[in-house]
């Protein structure tokens, strides 16, 4: 290269490019030690599971859950382990055995309520029968045991009278549960339960030591289910190495430069350690929403990386050097690579208008990320790159395939002739019209049994499901907890209100049953009346009440006596069942207005399931309008045209109703996983749209035909266009084996979107261009 | 249930209905015992205590204000309207016609229409006021009899603890307007459309001669010094009989003018009586315990069931035999030869009453409302 070249080269440099190719070492310097710092903080990142993250805070169910959560600690955090046995029955002096051994094993389990710990095996469990002089009774282990058969009896009428079948012993009697309720904070050293550390000592001191060919161990629980999804987030690491390996591969098939591949894939990974350690900067952490970042922004790294590399061994066939060529890349490129970064970022932030915190970590995550790649792909790599340059195969494979027309390509470019046009038109209506049709179907919140978190065939379900099957108890719980002043939760004219209330709730469709301590007190007079049910009722003598309330099980009131949780159990959590459970509730307040009691919703799985269903139905039209608002505002002072705004956005409406229809097809509700999905994949496909328009409208400025124009700017953008898309889809499209049910759903959802907005772009921009192209004629 | 069926049975009311839903008045003083009971869907699961078939229904009551109806060759059931929502403790038909439902809360409920609408004949403060009355000119005479100077030193002393007893009643009553009506009853009895007991507890005992227009207090006429409750009432056409706690037995020759206390064949407390077709006296309670006797309760044999669990009913088989039902899902059955088995319904469910369809099925009531197992005869034949 000469002497003038370079001169030439420089005077048009801009500002930017001097600052970054003038101190070239400085930078490398500099982003080198700013990835080392950023890197150490990255490695303290941890994945976490924070429940309060995860539902919207300032709902008024939340707030109302929030101020008695204390009192409702007790109520929720249970772990319960049933042991199955092979044989015909429970009762067996080997089945037992085992039985003892791991309620002994459980209780010195940390973190355990080693009061409240409950299981055949445990002295609290009794059982008790009214006689002639009052209740006699005794613990259900009989005090003679001896694992003879004579003791197997005992213990079996025992435990009939015990009146725990369907509750510790399952209803077939093949299978005895555990009963373990939780310490939050351990009282010892004060620290809070650690969800994970709990959940791995079941499975190593529980699990892997008494399951067998004759025993089968079930454990379900919330501590279990946050610990079953960290374990299940740590695996999505190993999908990253996967997405790495595949991108490189991808890569270098296109560029067939290692040199250049490497470069990239290394700007796009440091990235992504810039962008977690800035989260845990900013005293933010990862979560099992946000984990998705990372993949995002790695993929978007490698898109804009891919657009630089492809510049560079452009000029680098042009016969510029490493550095000029670098230089005039960026030159070329730092203005379309903001403008799509700086929309993707925009179209992220729309995300903040969900008032749920793990969705706006998200945002933030996300735009965080976007920002990073701005300067380690549009910053970093052409300077990288300055000093590799493209290794002599790459120059020469970019040399070759310059001259070809790809075929691909070629396929595409028929779509701007009217009657490919109108083909893919039609096409696309039908496409839109199965989105609408399948749409109706859509369904808010989650839709399968069990956790819902967890896939419908995890252990974990399974486990549930064997509960729910053989035991009596519902694990979908709905909590409207009724306020009243200090010492009066059990006075007598409130709990005729919440008994009216618990009565109004079984018979409303959807409930299976419904237990507080209003319950407690009929029973009571059932019990302490001889047994004669013609008691099983309240009694206005407030003396009689306190008695008969006397066996309360700790949460049923609260320590002050201001607060009872009534709690409702679920058919199943369909966001319908909920929304007619909160309207029963609704309807029942709007009439009964006892003074000094409210029933205020909600607690409970269900409960706060309600909640989120609300806000994110709510959010759902007002996040699409944002980004929509955003995307064509966004399109709009680009291309100051109407017609392009249609032209670009109408490919993005058909892939956002037709991911509806895909998701009411496979089952996926709008939720919070994968309301953010749209916002996304909106945000990212517009990138494509304006690529392609802006090098029409190039096309159409030097008064190229319409035919021309997009095959222009096929070849100058396509290739890299359907390199972008692949890109992307490939990253998230790992996520689609995660053993979490809700990454899944985001990993089929943004792959499908991804693509689809891909296809458009390259198919429906220039049959629509075709089509307003007509109408103008006319 | 029932104002879906009026609403859908007229066009024309439909907007009117739709109205009155719109329209619901705020409750802000809730009582039991004058709010309706709930249209309830579910009605046939609440907790309930009797059932009794007339020719024409069969009748169950229960808590919340439940009575559901199920007519003669008719599976399904339905919501009678009633105006209350206490827990029903008992049901007794005249005819087929006339019945009577009474429960907690001093609430006595008339039908007409064989069960399917019902009135509020008495309610606990109505009631507590007519205790008053009643042991104000109580107190009145007793305090007249023992100015009467031919009276010896026995005689005396007995006054003085009726006084005493009575006051002490009064004084409960007094305290009752305060608290409100905390006696529940436990069970009615219909002698004619005119003629009626109710029992109760505390011993709690009324009588109507006027088809329940209006009621005297007979708790004075019963030696029951303990106040024990009365569990159950019963007549064989000539003696009244009623049990209690603690075996508590009296007999009635004289329509229930005055009471004798039998011979108790147990100390521990009863919860039912049944009088069969050979007019033989069943009574049973506690722990599995029945007894039967020829001689109208001078006499008692006794007979006890593999599970000590409370006996709540008898009734008649077909074949002359006699079902029970007990808590704990137990259902008994003794044949006209004296064989006695015991089965145990799934649901483990205390099982407080039943009848006998004609297909052969048993209709249970208890604690999970109506629940069905086929008749020992029928399973016998499969």
């Amino acid at each position: 290269m000469s002497e003038q070249q370079v001169a030439t080269a420089t005077d048009k440099s801009v500002f930017l490019e001097r600052l970054i190719f003038n101190f070239r070492p400085f930078w490398v310097v500099l982003f080198a030690l700013l990835t080392v710092f950023l890197g150490w903080h990255a490695s303290q990142v941890r994945p976490e599971a924070s429940l309060t993250k995860m539902i919207p805070t300032n709902h008024p169910f939340i707030q109302n859950y929030f101020e008695h959560r204390d009192d409702l600690a007790s109520l929720g955090n249970v772990v319960r382990i049933a042991v199955e046995t092979t044989d015909e029955t429970i009762f067996t002096a080997e089945f037992q055995k085992t039985l003892q051994e791991i309620t002994d094993e459980v209780f010195f389990i940390p973190g355990v309520d080693r009061a409240g710990l409950k299981s055949i095996w445990t002295p609290n469990v009794r059982w008790s029968e009214v006689t002639e002089e009052g209740f006699v009774g005794g613990p259900v282990i009989p005090d003679n045991w001896d694992a003879s058969q004579q003791s197997l009896e005992q213990l079996r009428t025992n435990v009939l009278r015990s009146g725990e079948v369907g509750n510790l012993v399952a209803n077939n009697f093949q299978s005895a549960l555990i009963y373990v309720p939780l310490n939050e904070v351990n009282p010892d050293t004060g620290e809070p339960l650690d969800y994970q550390a709990f959940s791995e000592q079941l499975e190593e001191r529980i699990r892997d030591k008494y399951q067998s060919d004759n025993v089968k161990i079930h454990i379900t629980g919330f501590a279990k289910i946050i610990g079953d999804l960290i374990e299940g987030a740590m695996q999505v690491g190993l999908f990253f190495l996967l997405a790495i390996i595949i991108t490189l591969v991808m890569l270098f098939a296109y560029s067939r430069c290692w040199r250049s591949s490497f470069a990239v894939l290394s700007c796009s990974i440091i990235a992504v350690i810039w962008q977690l350690g800035i989260i845990k900067l900013i005293g933010s952490g990862i979560n099992p929403y946000s984990m998705l970042v990372p993949f995002l922004v790695f993929a978007i790294g490698v898109s804009h990386g891919v657009q630089i590399i492809n510049a560079m061994s452009g000029n680098r066939v042009d016969g510029h050097d490493r550095v000029m060529s670098s230089r005039l890349a960026f030159r070329a490129l730092y203005i379309a690579g903001l403008t799509a970064l700086v929309s993707d970022a925009i179209g992220f932030t729309t995300l903040m208008v969900i008032d749920i915190e793990v969705i706006q970590e998200l945002a933030i995550a996300a735009s965080i990320g976007v920002a990073v790649v701005v300067l380690t792909n549009l910053g970093l790599l052409p300077i990288i790159m300055s000093y590799t340059g493209i290794s002599e195969g790459g120059r020469k494979y970019s040399e070759r395939v310059r001259n070809e027309s790809h075929p691909v390509l070629t396929l595409f470019e028929r779509f701007s002739q009217p009657k490919w046009a109108y083909s893919a038109l039609l096409v696309a209506l039908v496409g839109l019209t199965w989105g609408l049709v399948q749409g109706q179907q859509l369904k808010i919140g989650d839709l399968d049994a069990g956790a819902p978190e967890l896939r419908p065939d995890s252990r974990y379900n399974l486990d549930n499901k064997f509960i729910v099957d053989n035991y009596s108890s519902s694990t979908d719980i709905f909590v409207v907890m009724a306020k009243t002043a200090p010492s009066q939760c059990i006075a007598y004219d409130n709990l005729e209100v919440m008994d009216r209330f618990s009565w109004h709730m079984e018979n409303t469709p959807g409930v299976q049953d419904v237990k507080s301590v209003v319950y407690v007190a009929k029973m009571g007079g059932f019990g302490l009346n001889e047994g004669n049910l013609k008691w099983f009722s309240l009694n206005r003598n407030q003396y009689v009440l306190n008695a008969n309330t006397g066996r309360t099980p700790p949460g049923l009131i609260n320590p002050d006596c201001s607060m009872a949780p009534i709690i409702i159990y679920l058919n199943d959590h369909k966001a319908e069942t909920l929304k007619t459970v909160v309207s029963a509730v609704d309807d029942f307040n709007a009439r009964y207005q006892q003074e000094g009691l409210e029933l205020l919703m909600a607690a409970g799985n269900s409960g706060i399931e309600a909640a989120t269903n609300s806000v994110i139905e709510a959010a759902q039209y007002k996040m699409l309008l944002w980004v929509y608002g955003v995307v064509i505002v966004l399109v709009f002072i680009t291309f100051r045209s109407l017609r392009t705004v249609a032209c670009i956005v109408l490919p993005l409406a058909l892939t956002t109703i037709m991911s509806q229809g895909l998701m009411a097809t496979l089952g996926i509700g709008v939720k919070v996983a994968t309301l953010p999905v749209i916002a996304l994949g909106v945000g990212i496909g517009v990138d494509y749209g304006i690529y392609i328009y802006a090098k029409i409208k190039e096309g159409l400025e030097q008064g190229m035909h319409l035919d021309e124009c997009y095959k222009y700017a096929l070849d100058n953008t396509g290739k890299a266009v359907g390199f972008t898309g692949l890109t992307l889809a490939i990253g998230v499209a790992t996520w689609i084996f995660s053993p979490i049910k809700f990454q899944a759903d985001m990993g089929i959802l943004l792959t499908f979107m991804f693509l689809w907005n891909m296809l458009g772009a390259l198919i429906l921009i220039p049959a629509l261009a075709r089509l307003f192209a007509s109408f103008g004629k006319k | 249930m029932r104002r879906t069926r009026v609403c859908a049975s007229a066009v024309a009311l439909v907007f009117s209905c739709a109205a009155s839903a719109q329209q619901t008045p705020v409750v802000d003083d809730y009582d039991v015992i004058y709010a309706p009971a709930m249209v309830a869907p579910e009605a046939t699961t609440a907790v309930l205590t009797e059932i009794d078939a007339t020719t024409e229904r069969a009748v169950a009551v229960g808590d919340y204000g439940v009575i559901v109806t199920r007519d003669k060759n008719s599976s399904e059931w339905q919501q009678a309207e009633v105006p209350t929502s206490v827990f029903l403790t008992s049901v007794d038909f005249a005819n087929q016609d006339i019945g009577w439902a009474v429960g907690h809360h001093g609430v006595i409920l008339k039908t007409t229409d064989g069960g399917l609408t019902w009135q509020r004949q008495l309610d606990g403060f109505a009631y507590i006021e007519l205790q008053i009355s009643f042991f104000e000119t109580y107190v009145n005479e007793l305090e007249s009899r023992l100015a009467n100077d031919n009276l010896d030193a026995e005689q005396e002393a007995d006054l003085e603890f009726m006084l005493d007893e009575a006051l002490f009643q009064l004084d409960n009553a007094v305290f009752a307007q305060e608290e409100g009506p905390t006696k529940p009853f436990l069970d009615v009895l219909a002698l004619s459309k005119d003629e009626l007991y109710v029992s109760g507890a505390y011993g709690a005992l009324l009588y109507s001669n006027d088809g329940g227009e209006s009621w005297q207090i007979h708790d004075t006429r019963v030696e029951n010094p303990d106040g024990f409750h009365l569990n159950a009432l019963q007549s064989d056409g000539e003696m009244l009989y009623l049990a209690g706690e603690a075996g508590q037995l009296f007999r009635s020759d004289d329509a229930g003018a005055s009471w004798d206390v039998l011979d108790s064949p147990y100390y521990g407390s009863f919860f039912g009586m049944h009088v069969d077709q050979q007019k033989r006296l069943w009574i049973y309670g506690l722990r599995g315990n029945i007894f039967v006797s020829d001689d109208q309760g001078l006499s008692f044999t006794q007979l006890k069931l593999d599970d000590p669990v409370n006996i709540n009913t008898a009734i008649d088989a077909p074949d002359n035999g006699l079902y029970f039902v007990g808590n704990a899902g137990v259902v008994a059955y003794l044949s006209a030869t004296g064989e006695l088995q015991e089965r145990t319904h799934q649901s483990g469910a205390a099982l407080t009453d039943m009848v006998i369809n004609a297909d052969g099925q048993l209709t249970l009531v208890g604690q999970r409302g109506v629940l069905s197992m086929p008749s020992f005869a029928l399973t016998e034949k499969e």
